[in-house]
């Protein structure tokens, strides 16, 4: 029904109170499209991270709305916004996004067992291994594999529920180069493969070359929001 | 498998370290509630036990405030018809007085309860004639008596075929002295039988206090010591007359002088493992505080793909589960090795009294259950420590 597959409006995120006000995040508002493949860039401390809390529904803004999917997120309780995390995100994150005391097929598994849709869920996380090519992994535990390997296992938790949108952020921040780069044409690949949205933050837009949408960020603000005419 | 559960297992089974010490924690305080069980327990059963054995039998028979009249031969056999009566034996308690030497004082009118007893069933009823040390015997013949260690001791260590003199008063006041010779001397583990009294036959003592054919009690031994209640109530159904005026006691009854101030005793060591107990739960609190925060990161991704707060509640309780079942198993396996070695070894209560060492499964069981729901409950505040974290902390650095 909706055109966008999320809407940002009018967001700020201020943190601390009086003295130590800080606005991470002032005004901000951007839609992105199903199926885009969009950047979200900005300097140290611009409030990247910030944003992606909001879009990902960690953490709620201090006024505005985040739609996704057609739904006003801000009127859902703590328990419906833990089911929607589940049936419509994905992430990825910088750090060891990976539980060390479950296997990497147990990991990659969870979010359907959160879910209750177990139903072939080994073999769909099997296949989806394969594709990222640790099916030689699956019964290591979380921590007994490489940074690449986690960012890999963790791209496929985020993919196993088929979520609306793959949130990331920094995900070859961790990386070496040759790491980083397959990583990047994985999530390229898998966004034109599956018709996912994918919401990515980096340092480094080159890396990821041509992309649906880029938006910079700058003390909290957008300050350039460029769609894929305008990209080189 | 539940994942939460999955998750709580593996969060504590792969910490081996916090594992361990909360297990121990909760296994020590199970192993404390059992040692002190196998001990003060086992010293209370063995007080009943030597109750039961050297003075009141499981029913013990007297009649409020004077001598049972009726004659003892016929009530033991009424008693013996009983199917869960063993034996029964009349006695009859009296005092007397020696000239004693004590160390090496010559002590007038030193006062010595002394205890009549019938030769025959008195070995039937009672285990006293075991205690005779060796070389003598238990009484026999009207003018023979056995004399308790203390009392030997305070005589200046007569011998068996010694005699000695006895001065008695009969019912009407009357001074009798009556020379008796010892043919044993009894002594007790804990000097908790009759070592303060002198023995003799129950004739014999009918005769000087004059009283003919009469007892003062009469000790009952069953062959199934649970049914002490219905013998009591059967022997009073069938003496209820108001002449007769029949006391019955169980050993709970007869004995609950000695037997109160142990109990509560028992109830103060108790106390002591409750608090043993509490500790250990403290400790699981301490220890599960640690989990969340080691934690922390694994919660707020669970919480960023959906888990919800009720969810990771639920793995730290498991978490609890595995660490009250894991030390209730460890506590139980130490508590029964304990009293399994306590039995072999016939451990004994400050080097004499015999401990009466049991495997009490209910005791066992009630310990365990209360060790693992005191874990659990141990649990409940940091699981909701847990679940106050925010998904955000997926994102923390490092
Ligand atoms: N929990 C917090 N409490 C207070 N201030 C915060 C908090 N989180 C972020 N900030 C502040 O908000 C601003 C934006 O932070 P954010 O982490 O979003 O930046 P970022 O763009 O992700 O930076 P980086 O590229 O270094 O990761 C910063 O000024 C930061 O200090
Ligand atoms: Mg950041």
């Amino acid at each position: 029904m909706a055109d966008y597959v999320l809407e940002v409006k009018n967001v700020d995120k201020v943190y601390g109170q009086g003295d130590t006000e800080v606005y991470a995040l002032r005004n901000l508002s951007f839609s992105v499209k199903r199926g885009e493949f969009m950047l979200i860039v900005g300097s140290s401390g611009s409030g990247k991270s910030t944003l992606l809390n909001m879009i990902g529904l960690l953490d709620r803004p201090t006024r505005g709305k985040v739609i996704i999917d057609g739904i006003d997120t801000s009127e859902l309780n703590d328990n419906e916004l833990s089911t929607f995390r589940n049936s419509k995100l994905g992430f990825i994150f910088q750090f060891s996004n990976l539980l060390s005391d479950l296997t990497v097929l147990e990991n990659v598994t969870l979010p359907r067992k959160i879910q209750g849709t177990i139903q072939n869920s080994a073999d769909e996380a099997k296949t989806l291994l394969k594709t990222v090519g640790l099916e030689n992994q699956m019964h290591k535990f979380g921590n007994q594999i490489s940074g690449g390997q986690a960012q890999r296992v963790a791209i496929t938790r985020a993919l196993i529920a088929k979520p609306a949108i793959v949130l990331a952020d920094e995900p070859t921040g961790n990386l070496d180069s040759v790491s980083a780069e397959t990583t990047v044409q994985l999530l390229k690949s898998l966004n034109r493969k599956l018709y996912q949205t994918f919401i990515i933050v980096t340092h480094d837009r080159h890396q990821f070359g041509e992309v649906d949408k880029v938006v910079t960020i700058k003390d909290g603000r957008i300050l350039k929001e460029e769609m894929e005419a305008n990209l080189v | 498998m539940d994942y939460r559960a999955q998750i709580g297992i593996r969060f504590i089974t792969r910490r081996r370290g916090s594992l361990i010490a909360a297990s121990l924690a909760v296994a020590i305080a199970i192993l404390v509630v059992q040692v002190n069980s196998v001990i003060f327990q086992g010293l209370y059963d063995a007080i009943v036990r030597d109750q039961i054995n050297y003075r009141f039998g499981h029913v013990y028979i007297t009649r409020q405030e004077d001598f049972i009249t009726k004659s003892d031969f016929m009530l033991v056999n009424w008693l013996e018809r009983i199917p869960y009566v063993q034996a029964a034996a009349p006695r009859i308690d009296s005092a007397a007085s020696i000239n004693a030497t004590i160390g090496g004082k010559i002590i007038r009118d030193y006062s010595v309860p002394v205890i009549g007893v019938d030769p025959v069933l008195d070995r039937e009823a009672s285990t006293m004639y075991q205690t005779v040390a060796p070389g003598g015997q238990y009484v026999s013949y009207r003018d023979s008596v056995v004399v308790g260690a203390i009392v030997d001791r305070d005589l200046g260590y007569p011998q068996v075929g010694d005699t000695i003199k006895l001065k008695f008063k009969d019912q009407f006041g009357q001074d009798i002295l009556r020379r008796l010779t010892i043919v044993g001397i009894t002594a007790t583990a804990g000097s908790v039988g009759l070592d303060n009294s002198v023995i003799m036959n129950i004739d014999t003592l009918r005769e000087i206090l004059d009283r003919p054919h009469q007892t003062q009690s009469i000790l009952v031994k069953l062959s199934d010591p649970t049914k002490d209640t219905d013998v009591k109530d059967l022997f009073l159904a069938a003496f209820p007359s108001n002449a007769d005026k029949f006391k019955a006691q169980t050993i709970e009854e007869s004995a609950e002088q000695t037997l109160s101030g142990f109990r509560s005793g028992i109830a103060l060591i108790n106390l002591v493992g409750y608090f043993g107990m509490m500790s250990s739960a403290f400790a699981v609190v301490t220890i599960q505080m640690m989990q969340v925060t080691s934690k922390t990161r694994d919660i707020g991704v669970m919480r960023a793909i959906g888990a919800k707060r009720k969810d990771v509640l639920l793995v730290f309780i498991f978490q609890g589960m595995v660490i009250g079942a894991i030390g209730a198993g460890l506590g139980t396996v130490m508590g029964v090795t304990y009293t399994a070695y306590a039995k072999e070894t016939h451990m004994t209560f400050q080097g004499s009294l015999p401990l009466e060492v049991k495997y009490n499964w209910t005791s066992i069981m009630q310990t365990d259950i209360m060790a693992f729901v005191l874990a659990v409950i141990a649990s409940i505040y940091p699981a909701y420590k847990a679940t106050r974290l925010e998904p955000v902390e997926a994102m923390r650095v490092g």
